[in-house]
């Protein structure tokens, strides 16, 4: 009897060993990219924590923040270039995608007006969110950052991604800092219009580019945001034992304030959800800005009376 | 030393269980999406005639069920146009620019068309979707065309030269909009002397669109064939001229479908959609012009890399209900399959 018993806790405590040494890789990565403090400067000086969504079926805010985090920029000084405000609303299994561009000339923490793209760099997530939150009036719940080669591991590592190019894109200046030893360097890229698979790389050159469209940020910003379906699509069948890869992969290319249970959480919650149910949001047009010039820098004037009537239509107090 | 051997034994019987579970777990990965070289590979139905079509840069010639790869160059082979006498127009893309080969049909180059070096006139490197027009004598394609007073305002335009002296200066047939507004791609040259190609276009809501535009001439202005709201692409005429299959998203960026039009040499009927989704893309026709092949991903999976699918009588009333033809591929789907009898 006690042979017997020794040896099924052997085999067991053997195969939980095989399991542990498994999914060691991914609970070290994930332990690295969640969990986040969100730490940095606020426009009073505290150093605010985003509101964690208590109530399960609440809905709530996440901050998606984009940068270009190449050699150019300190680690911790990236300017976030893409600003996606999610709303997930779980009980009407709906989802609002918010674009704010990068170039709006906002108050910035307590250094006065800027282009909100330097908030992260000024101050890190924290200040991101205050300023979303100051400005916009979105409560801001989650925040979740992610680098360049973050998102060209996320997406070979789901083996590619499936997207509908929406035109030519032609670019003669494309940053090519990703990989070559200059990140100042330029270099020409050309995408296809219409259906096709992309790897990493050019999946990132797609979301990326800005040169070949007259309305450049703004493009981006639709781009980005059919980028995210996109790659929501291509992971709706991403299993547990995937996670070691992704997790591994993703390294330092991806931080947040989520526990690993809410991001699990997220993630079960965003298999749910069709296409159909998703709304993409992106200001284009004088009703929610205009272009300015201030102290040499391109910028846009946002127009409060449009972007608050847009931001209390798709974000219910 | 007797009682030892069986410890050991279980102990390692034990170890061996932990990396077995280690093993299996590794082998749970998501199988999804596994494809092969077409030559691993069998055709799910028998198509008559030649199909050439491109995977990870390589070339392809699926026949009587079976893949053979067309022995080209080492290039990153990107898209294949049928040319006259067997021959096929053929895309390399190299990190910064494409060149335009002439291959035979065994993959030989017969000659370079257009090339970097070509690009002396109008300062082009890329050059897409090559089409030679009904009489074999002119080479159409899409180049990129540098706004002189714009560092990068690049937009493509539709470009001829002699098929005889493709190093000859360009006749330039369209110029897309100043200031980034999309582009023109996908020429079709006409019996007739015109050509029919793709217009990209945004509105002043940001919107993007796509239209089919017919033009005579050179610089001529060009006629909508669809509409902005229609927003498609990607043509293909028919063997006998009467029809076009056309990818059409109504702006939808999640989606397309397949539609077949008919046309009279000025405008196009009613389309049929002949495949509904979830992104069929780059249609061509069969040699008797009565189904179209095209590339499309599972019905199922929206995610899942592009195979051929064939839509039988696409020109009826009732057109065939669409056909998977390969399975666990990856084609290239900004390359049209080529379909010869």
């Amino acid at each position: 009897m006690l042979v017997a018993a020794l040896l099924v806790f052997g085999f067991g405590l053997s195969g939980v060993s095989g399991g542990v040494a498994y999914f060691l890789p991914a609970i070290s990565a994930a332990l690295n990219i969640t969990g986040h403090q969100t730490q940095g400067n606020s426009p009073n000086g505290n150093h605010p924590t985003p509101t964690p969504s208590t109530t399960p079926n609440q809905p709530f805010n996440v901050l998606l923040l984009g940068s270009d985090n190449d050699t150019k920029f300190a680690p911790d000084q990236v300017l976030a270039q893409t600003m996606i405000v999610v709303r997930v609303n779980p009980q009407a299994h709906s989802v609002v995608m918010f674009s704010i561009p990068r170039d709006l000339w906002v108050p910035i923490g307590n250094g006065g007006p800027a282009k909100i793209d330097t908030a992260y760099a000024d101050g890190g997530a924290a200040e991101a969110i205050s300023t979303v939150e100051n400005n916009f009036g979105i409560p801001i719940n989650y925040w979740v950052w992610i680098g360049l080669g973050g998102l060209v591991h996320l997406v070979n590592d789901l083996h590619d991604v499936n997207i509908v190019a929406q035109m030519p894109i032609l670019d003669d200046e494309y940053p090519y800092d990703l990989t070559g030893g200059n990140p100042y360097a330029y270099a020409r890229i050309a995408i296809l219009p219409g259906p096709q698979r992309l790897g990493g790389v050019a999946a990132l050159e797609y979301a990326r580019s800005r040169h070949g469209d007259i309305l450049s940020d703004i493009a981006r910003s639709q781009k980005q945001q059919q980028l995210l379906l996109d790659i929501k699509a291509s992971a709706k069948d991403v299993g547990l034992a995937d996670v070691p890869t992704i997790a591994g992969s993703l390294g330092d290319s991806v931080k947040t304030d989520m526990s690993i249970t809410q991001v699990t959480s997220l993630l079960t919650l965003a298999k749910a959800f069709s296409d159909g149910s998703v709304q993409q949001i992106v200001m284009v047009g004088s009703q929610y800005f205009s272009n300015g010039t201030i102290d040499g820098q391109s910028v846009l004037l946002p127009n409060w009376t449009g972007i608050n009537a847009l931001v209390a239509q798709y974000f219910p107090s | 030393m007797r009682r030892l051997l069986p410890v050991v034994a279980v102990m390692a019987l034990m170890a061996i269980f932990g990396f077995g579970i280690y093993s299996v777990l590794g082998t749970l990965k998501s199988s999804r999406h596994h494809t092969t070289k077409p030559t691993q590979s069998q055709a799910l139905i028998d198509l008559p005639g030649t199909v050439v079509v491109v995977q990870d840069g390589q070339i392809y010639r699926l026949n009587s069920l079976k893949f053979t790869p067309v022995k080209a160059p080492a290039y990153d082979w990107v898209q294949v146009e049928p040319a006259p006498g067997g021959d096929i127009l053929a895309v390399a893309y190299s990190s910064a620019y494409t060149n335009v080969y002439l291959l035979n049909a065994k993959g030989q180059v017969v000659r370079e068309l257009l090339s970097e070096s070509s690009s002396q006139y109008l300062n082009n490197h890329w050059a897409y979707y090559p089409k030679v027009s009904p009489d074999g004598k002119t080479l159409f394609y899409a180049a990129d065309w540098l706004d002189p007073s714009q560092g990068y305002n690049v937009d493509f335009q539709i470009q001829a030269v002699p098929l005889a002296n493709p190093s000859a200066y360009p006749v330039v047939w369209s110029q897309a909009g100043l200031w980034f507004q999309g582009g023109d791609v996908e020429p079709i040259p006409l019996a007739g002397g015109g050509i029919i190609y793709a217009k990209y276009n945004i509105d002043t809501l940001g919107n993007t669109y796509a239209q089919l535009v017919y033009v005579s001439s050179p610089y001529a202005t060009p006629d909508p064939l669809t509409t902005a709201a229609q927003d498609c692409a990607e043509p293909a005429l028919s063997p006998s001229g009467t029809e076009i299959a056309m990818v059409c998203t109504k702006n939808s960026l999640q989606s397309t479908t397949l539609q077949v039009a008919s046309w009279n040499g000025t405008t196009l009927g009613t389309p049929v959609v002949i495949s509904a989704g979830p992104e069929p893309a780059s249609p061509t026709w069969s040699p008797d012009g009565k189904s179209v092949l095209y590339l499309n991903t599972l019905l199922t999976d929206k995610s899942s890399p592009f195979q051929l699918w064939w839509v039988p009588k696409a020109t009826a009333l009732k057109p065939g209900a669409p056909q998977q033809v390969t399975a666990d591929l990856n084609f290239t789907a900004t390359s049209p399959p080529v379909w010869t009898a």
